[in-house]
């Protein structure tokens, strides 16, 4: 069949940069009781077949949405969520790339997931939503860290 | 896993008698709820593993301090997210000597149980990418090196006849930086090489 299109790509260093942000970020999410990225409901469901399009659609939803709609006023913090966001740009080419070679194909439950994960988002003031976003983001790093290594089937 | 809620007692109260109560959370849900075994304790920790045993979760926790008719405001901690956080013990290993190799056998540690008779839940299960690192130290030339390796079973090759080695292991798991807990160092001595010691005579 075709071959598993994969993210290869140091995460480590993405992951340093959002354990500098973490506390900060998170601290100013008061909403304790709702969730972007639940996770039963979402992202620990899904299927090895669904992760390319899940990975794609989530890196838009970061980029397009939580990166846009988020204010940072704290310099160190924006100098490490650009550099989050850089590496989801290159992220969105290699996946791009497999989309082209049709090894990301979206079914219907990859894309219930991201619509869920939309709907969280619109149900919280945007603000709110961007900053609860970025504080989940270790949710998403772990999740690609798990469905994008050669031995995750 | 394991998970500990830890505390230092307010400041300026050495005198006075106080307990404590906590909280837990869990992100996404309604309500704060209490673990009765830490209500109005004196210690200064509670442990909340089985509160927090789905690891794929995220929690907070929060304790109050009750002193005479005064009572302190919470203390809240920051997100907990086990799965991330969680500080992966050592494995189990053992040591076969040959006389120009070791033979190394690791277990991986496992999951902490709620109840003893529960089946065990080994952590690479969890962790599909767990890894070891593997130091060994030759006593005789002072040489240090250390070694990654994913399966269970690694045999040390060219080593010295007759010479201590001593060896520990970390577990680690690829992602955000962990405290490693290496394992005990465990010494053993390759076997003499007979076949020189006949030369010798």
């Amino acid at each position: 069949g075709l071959r598993r299109c994969l993210i290869s790509m140091d995460m480590h260093h993405i992951e340093q940069s959002f354990q500098g942000i973490k506390r900060a970020v998170q601290a100013k999410d008061t909403f304790q009781n709702v969730t972007i990225l639940s996770k039963s409901e979402t992202l620990q469901s899904i299927k090895p077949l669904d992760v390319c399009c899940v990975t794609k659609n989530l890196l838009t939803f970061y980029m397009d949405r939580v990166f846009k709609d988020h204010q940072e006023p704290n310099p160190q913090i924006l100098r490490k969520i650009s550099s989050i966001a850089n590496s989801f740009l290159y992220m969105q080419k290699t996946l791009q790339q497999c989309q082209e070679q049709r090894r990301c194909h979206c079914r219907q439950e990859a894309i219930n997931v991201t619509t869920v994960i939309h709907d969280n988002y619109d149900q919280l003031e945007v603000r709110s939503a961007a900053v609860k976003s970025l504080g989940e983001l270790d949710v998403f790093l772990a999740w690609i860290d798990k469905n994008h290594q050669e031995t995750s089937a | 896993m394991k998970n500990v809620l830890q505390w230092n007692p307010p400041e300026g109260l050495q005198e006075a008698e106080v307990t404590y109560t906590v909280q837990y959370f869990i992100y996404g849900q309604k309500k704060w709820l209490n673990k009765s075994e830490c209500r109005n304790i004196k210690r200064t920790y509670c442990d909340l593993s089985a509160e927090t045993s789905d690891y794929e979760h995220q929690y907070y926790a929060k304790v109050k301090a009750v002193w005479g008719t005064n009572c302190s405001k919470w203390a809240e901690t920051g997100r907990f997210y086990p799965f991330l956080e969680t500080r992966i013990g050592p494995p189990e290993v053992v040591l076969t000597t040959d006389v120009k190799s070791i033979s190394i056998v690791l277990t991986a540690p496992e999951k902490w149980r709620r109840n003893p008779e529960d089946s065990p839940v080994f952590i690479q299960q969890i962790y599909s990418n767990l890894k070891y690192n593997v130091t060994v130290y030759n006593t005789k030339s002072n040489r240090t090196w250390s070694q990654c390796v994913t399966n269970h079973t690694l045999v040390l090759t060219w080593l010295e006849p007759n010479t201590l080695y001593c060896v520990h292991v970390e577990s680690f798991v690829p992602g955000p930086s962990r405290r490693a807990q290496p394992s005990e160092k465990q010494c053993v001595r390759t076997l003499k090489d007979q076949a020189s010691e006949f030369k010798v005579k």
